[in-house]
């Protein structure tokens, strides 16, 4: 169950959160601990690369949601990206997108931060 | 039954002995054979007295003081008659035959006294020298006893020859030289001293030296010598073993051996007490040690109460001496903190602990040295603040290891600096392991009740939730429905229900709550009585949904959501209404096996508490056709994988149930589940909750009995 790991990449003035594995209920609170480290940091403008996210069961889904409001109210945001097809359908059938941006690579979601300044 | 023939054989014996000496010592010389028959018959005679006694004696665990001090009694007690009757019976002894009447009486009766007094020593004296009971003890014992018998029966013979005088011959000497070595033998049998505390050394001491002062007076008196400064032989005891030896010269030989061994006993006893003095508090220690080690073996049993077990360990330290307070600290791993908790104190008060000594510090170094430490001078440490009316100035620190796992920290103070000595050091720690694993024993005792209880609860859980499941399947012409929900755990976030409107339509739901277990269960329940109550009210599914949405939103957490797909079957209009909120898409067939998945778009219940929900959920109007089919599922089916990890996925449910397409409902959802069985092959095992919900329309015109099919 342990082969979840999240990098971490500064990227200018946005986090990247680099998700490999499987993330269920059993890792989400790897995942939890990065976001709140990110927190933490004041560190509110979080992109999460999926690429190399093979797995994601709603329990992994949830750590979002326990975010995204707090973070957002600091003026961030998550932003999702390079997500695997399989993964980006659980996404898509919650209707994540309509929530998250989600795009396709780790640079769009580094341009829509920049847009937003 | 055997005191008696022993009694009565002793008795008639001594009163024929005794009329043998009237008739014929007075009478002049005796014939030999008629002596042998006399001296034989005083064999078995005092043989019985022995075993009298033996059988008196039997069964009594004296300790050594005791048996010093009885045998000094009945000596005393002897020597007390045997004065009385040597100056009550008128006349003296007179040497040679014929005898007089006075001199059989006295020698009869003396010899019968001294009899009984070592009889009793040598069989309390026996408990001593047997106190370790080895084949080769029990040997060297028996042996002696043999040799003295030996050398007495020389004394017979040799009384045959010498009735006139007693000179002792060369074989009687001889015969004295093997009961000698075995006197010396057994005489150094006194292991037993070893093990009295101080006090009851002195004691043994006492009474040895007032026995081997009684031996000195009897054998003084015994022997008839003269005191100084009287002209005559004044003893008490003028000439006892003359009158002995007329008796017989063969007791007269035993008991001289007896005597012998008692004098030898008592002085190596009072010798070696004397040495072991100064030893006794280390062998006080050493059993002391002992003492706790027989504690310990306690410990394992008091598994079932934690606070006994606690209060032992930390008392033992302190019982066994060395110590003169001790507490107990343990780091649960429930708390995730590597700080310890006082669990027990012994001798200290816990406030004292708390203020004046980093328990937490302390118990940090042990942790990661994975050694005990000691701290000879435990004031001058940084760690321990406390003054010196506190009584902690020396400390040892002793982690707690079971099963290579650190449970906490044993901490054992003195009241002196460098107050432990390393063989404390060494049986503390050796203490501290064993104690260690009886605390684990214990951990794990608990753990298993707790196990087993919280097992009960789940099964009273899983039951609560089964109800919560529909038990009849509704009935409507020309449809078929099977449904069925498996928990991945005793329960699930997995639910399905359905409700007939009061206008004839049919509303169905299949939910499934994020994350699964208890908290699930607890969101399920929810989603029921949300369904249950909603229904009857909403017109249409995005007005169920958009309630649904209100109300569960506020109840669950923010890491929580709800998947939900809710529709309505109009069996007049032959349509179903549906609604997909974040759920897995439900897959539609048609009886030419057309297959599709009914991807409406909606978010699921719970992630957005506002508008975003409403503006975005789709409804779905499906025109029944006959044979058409429609499955609900949970994304355990979907997820669920094989050995090799692979997903089952929408395409093979999808081709699943295109291929038993032409069943009812029931054979249908039977079929579906066992091609998934078959695809997960050994990996039975779900590791989500699994719920799967089957349409089929069969039409109104040849309307069929519906079929149902409930699993929880």
């Amino acid at each position: 169950m342990g082969n979840f790991s999240v990098g971490f990449n500064l990227r200018d003035t946005v986090q990247v959160l680099s998700l490999k594995g499987e993330l269920d209920a059993h890792t989400a609170s790897e995942l939890e601990a990065a976001i709140q480290k990110c927190k933490d940091d004041r560190q509110y403008r979080i992109i999460v690369n999926g690429a190399h996210l093979h797995y994601i069961s709603s329990a992994g889904l949830g750590v979002f949601m326990a975010f995204i409001e707090e973070i957002r109210n600091e003026g961030g945001d998550i932003k999702i990206a390079a997500l695997q097809p399989k993964v980006f359908n659980v996404f898509d059938l919650l209707g994540f997108p309509l929530l998250f941006n989600i795009v396709d690579t780790e640079d769009e979601a580094v341009c829509l931060f920049e847009e937003q300044n | 039954m055997r005191r008696p023939v022993l009694l009565l054989l002793f008795c008639t014996l001594l009163v024929a002995s005794t009329a043998y000496l009237l008739v014929m010592g007075t009478a002049g010389h005796p014939s030999t054979p008629a002596e042998l028959v006399y001296h034989l018959s005083l064999l078995v005679c005092y043989g019985a007295l022995w075993l009298l006694l033996a059988d008196a004696l039997k069964g009594q665990r004296v300790t050594p003081e005791k048996a010093l001090w009885s045998v000094l009694v009945v000596g005393i007690v002897c020597f007390g008659l045997s004065f009385a009757v040597l100056h009550l019976i008128p006349g003296g002894f007179h040497e040679g035959r014929p005898l007089s009447m006075s001199t059989i009486l006295k020698s009869v009766l003396l010899s019968c006294l001294q009899a009984i007094f070592y009889f009793v020593l040598l069989l309390f004296f026996r408990d001593l020298v047997l106190l370790r009971r080895t084949k080769k003890s029990i040997r060297n014992w028996n042996l002696m006893l043999a040799c003295m018998t030996l050398a007495a029966a020389i004394g017979i013979v040799d009384s045959l020859d010498n009735t006139e005088t007693y000179y002792p011959s060369a074989y009687w000497v001889i015969g004295l030289v093997p009961a000698a070595l075995c006197i010396a033998v057994n005489g150094l049998s006194i292991s037993w001293i070893v093990r009295l505390s101080f006090g009851r050394k002195m004691k043994a001491i006492g009474f040895s030296m007032l026995l081997l002062l009684f031996f000195g007076l009897f054998i003084w008196f015994g022997l008839g010598v003269e005191l100084p400064g009287s002209r005559d032989p004044v003893g008490l005891l003028p000439v006892q073993s003359d009158y002995l030896h007329t008796y017989s010269a063969a007791l007269s030989t035993f008991m001289l051996l007896a005597g012998v061994f008692g004098v030898v006993y008592c002085a190596t006893v009072i010798l070696s007490l004397v040495f072991h003095l100064p030893t006794t508090s280390d062998f006080q220690r050493r059993a002391d040690e002992i003492a706790v080690m027989h504690s310990l073996t306690d410990l394992v049993n008091q598994v079932f109460d934690f606070d006994k077990l606690t209060s032992t360990i930390t008392a033992s330290p302190v019982r066994a001496g060395s110590a003169t307070a001790a507490w107990l600290a343990l780091a649960y791993p429930d708390t995730r903190s590597l700080a310890p908790r006082v669990i027990a104190t012994h001798d200290i008060e816990r406030s004292l602990i708390t203020e004046r000594i980093d328990t937490a510090a302390l118990y940090r170094e042990v942790l990661s040295t994975g050694k005990r430490l000691v701290l000879e001078e435990a004031m001058s440490d940084r760690r321990v603040s406390t003054s010196s009316s506190d009584g902690i100035a020396s400390l040892l620190v002793i982690p707690l290891v079971a099963r290579s796992k650190v449970l906490g920290g044993l901490f054992v103070a003195s009241n002196v600096p460098s107050g432990f000595q390393q063989d404390d050091v060494e049986a503390i720690t050796i203490f501290a392991a064993q104690a260690a694993l009886a605390l684990e024993n214990a951990r794990l005792f608990e753990e298993q009740i707790e196990r087993e209880r919280l097992s009960q609860e789940l099964a009273i859980a899983r039951e609560v939730q089964g109800k919560l499941l529909p038990h009849n399947l509704p009935c409507f012409d020309g449809l078929s429905l099977a449904a069925s929900s498996v928990p991945a755990q005793e329960v699930g976030g997995d639910y399905y229900d359905f409700v007939e409107l009061d206008d004839g339509r049919l509303a169905f739901i299949v939910a499934d709550v994020s994350g699964k277990g208890t908290s699930a269960a607890f969101y399920m329940a929810e989603m029921q009585g949300i369904f249950q109550s909603v229904t009857h009210l909403a017109a249409t599914p995005s007005e169920f949904l958009m309630h649904a949405n209100r109300t569960i939103s506020v109840l669950l957490e923010r890491n929580a959501f709800i998947s939900v797909i809710y529709g309505l079957f109009d069996p007049a209009r032959k349509e179903i209404a549906l609604a997909r909120a974040g759920h897995c898409p439900a897959a539609a067939v048609n009886a030419n096996g057309n297959a599709r998945f009914l991807r409406s778009r909606g978010l699921g219940l719970g992630l957005d508490g506002g508008t975003l929900f409403q503006e975005t959920l789709e409804i779905e109007h499906v025109s029944l056709g006959q044979g058409d089919i429609f499955v609900f599922y949970t994304d355990g089916v979907v997820e669920s994988r094989n050995e090799s990890g692979e997903e089952y996925g929408f395409d093979q449910l999808l081709a699943s149930i295109c291929r038993h397409r032409h069943e009812n409902a029931h054979d249908l959802h039977t079929a579906v589940l066992r091609d998934l069985d078959q695809f997960l092959g050994s990996n039975c095992q779900y590791d989500d909750d699994m719920t799967m919900v089957v349409f089929k329309w069969h039409g109104r015109e040849q309307s069929r009995p519906h079929e149902a099919r409930i699993t929880t």
